[in-house]
């Protein structure tokens, strides 16, 4: 096979995909009007399919704050931190994610990817056993690979699954790496974080647990849910993204571990990476301020996504296991997937259309997401979206017997 | 003979039970050409496998297994070792 053969096949899913009424993979947003509403093909459409949980895209603060950094700071940093030096404000938003967090060690990345792929390169090596969830993302499971070590996964969220493969792995458990996720993107499901907790202790391992999507949504403090299952004694590691609830980009990893300040030389994702631009520094770092000292943010996103859930289990849809803002509605076939996606597009409704492989389970779903910023007339806009199309197509509880 | 036999069985009943009594399996199926399964699904009866057979099989050693004959011959290797 030459070279260049291998992209055959993406080519065909490319075609066949350009060929449909609205390409799902293609998708461009013309302009976006607010955190919860953007221009879409000409028309006003509700954005109910980001990540934008607490809803600070627009935060006036944060976008002062990017402003000022772009003017006193230009427009990037043009290189790496071990080589080209770093940013004071790099270091002020490090000792304010380790504050956040009560830990002692933060390190900052420049995308949430780099986070995972830096931090589980810097911590596996070659010889080394990593348990991986089965639906962890694909950034955990790259870095497990880049780092050479043994990975072994175990079924999604199952504590016995874990222990099992921890107890073949003999000797070897008491030095393997755990890794899994707080909340799940898709399905909206969330780890049995005590129950790993549980295991990890009793094999003596470390755990690693990815808050990309918990964190400003579980907790006290909305650190994650790790604080909310009160297991962050337990956990070694967490990692995060500052693209959700923190509305603009990078990563960071956290722990009371004494290693990770050593990460800086040995994760070759953060030496060879350039760093954050300032002024997405100085935008997180408001965000973060945000999500500190406003709980009803929180609160807010919460009640909009009882609201949809109880809209949409209503409706008869098969929805995930937790009430939480990532809503995924699992639609079996793809063609009846696509036909309810397209069908709440042209109700004004953008959500994310999720097929094989992406999708869990094999089959296809439609995740929703709801925002602090979704307005309740919002959120009902959605719902009805969704019952005119479950009329129109013939699911949930009107699905043929 | 007879073992090698066993362990090939054993894999294709426990994928039946994953696919339905209509599947028609043999060692020779590809697990991704020919049943079309989704990587999270090969890896979900790969966590059935190990759990069965009470193995640990790492991502790398599964990376060249493609049949069940395949996946097979991991097994026995393992179960040797």
């Amino acid at each position: 096979m030459a070279l260049l053969d291998k992209f055959d096949a993406a080519r065909r899913t490319r075609d066949t995909l350009a060929a449909l009424p609205l390409n799902p993979t293609d998708v461009v947003i013309e302009e976006v009007l607010s955190a919860t509403e953007a221009m879409i093909q000409g028309r006003r459409t509700i954005m109910a399919g980001t990540n934008n949980y607490l809803g600070l895209t627009f935060d006036t603060g944060a976008i002062a704050a990017g402003q000022a950094a772009l003017a006193a700071s230009g427009t990037g940093t043009t290189g790496s931190r071990m080589a080209n030096g770093t940013y004071r404000d790099h270091l002020l938003l490090e000792r304010e994610i380790a504050a956040f967090f009560d830990l002692p060690y933060a390190m900052v990345f420049s995308t949430g990817y780099s986070a995972n792929l830096g931090s589980l390169a810097a911590l596996l090596a070659p010889g080394d056993a990593v348990l991986l969830d089965s639906e962890a993302h694909a950034s955990l499971f790259d870095g497990c690979r880049l780092s050479g070590a043994d990975i072994f996964r175990f079924k999604h969220n199952d504590a016995d699954s874990l222990a099992s493969r921890l107890r073949r792995l003999g000797e070897r458990a008491s030095s393997a790496l755990i890794v899994a996720e707080g909340l799940y993107s898709i399905r909206g499901d969330c780890a049995p974080l005590r129950e790993f907790a549980a295991v990890k202790r009793e094999f003596g391992a470390i755990l690693f647990v990815d808050e990309a999507h918990s964190l400003g949504l579980y907790g006290d403090h909305g650190r994650g849910l790790v604080e909310q299952e009160g297991v962050a004694e337990d956990v070694d590691f967490i990692v995060g993204t500052f693209s959700k609830s923190l509305g603009s980009i990078g990563g960071f990893c956290v722990s009371a571990r004494e290693e990770l300040p050593l990460f800086r030389y040995a994760s070759r994702p953060y030496i060879f990476t350039a760093s954050p631009c300032p002024s997405v520094i100085a935008t997180t770092r408001v965000a973060l301020e945000q999500l500190r000292t406003r709980p009803e943010l929180r609160k807010t996103v919460w009640d909009n996504a009882h609201r949809l859930y109880a809209a949409l289990a209503e409706l008869g849809l098969e929805l995930g296991p937790d009430v939480s803002p990532v809503i995924g509605i699992s639609l079996r076939e793809r063609e009846v997937a696509f036909a309810c996606w397209q069908a709440l597009f042209n109700a004004g409704v953008y959500t994310n259309l999720i097929l094989p492989p992406a999708a869990p389970d094999g089959g296809s779903l439609i995740r929703c997401s709801v925002t602090a910023a979704h307005t309740r007339a919002q959120i009902d806009q959605i719902a009805a979206a969704f019952a005119q199309v479950c009329r129109d197509i013939g699911v949930g509880r009107h699905a043929a017997a | 003979m007879g073992t090698e036999l066993a362990v090939e069985d054993r894999l294709i009943a426990l994928l039946g039970k994953t696919l339905g009594p209509d599947a028609v399996l043999s060692p020779a199926t590809n697990l991704v050409g020919d049943l079309g399964l989704e990587s999270i699904q090969v890896i979900e009866y790969l966590c059935e496998v190990e759990d069965h057979f009470d193995l640990a099989i790492d991502e790398a050693t599964l990376a060249d297994v493609q049949t069940i004959g395949d996946l097979a011959a991991v097994i026995r290797k393992l179960g040797k070792d």
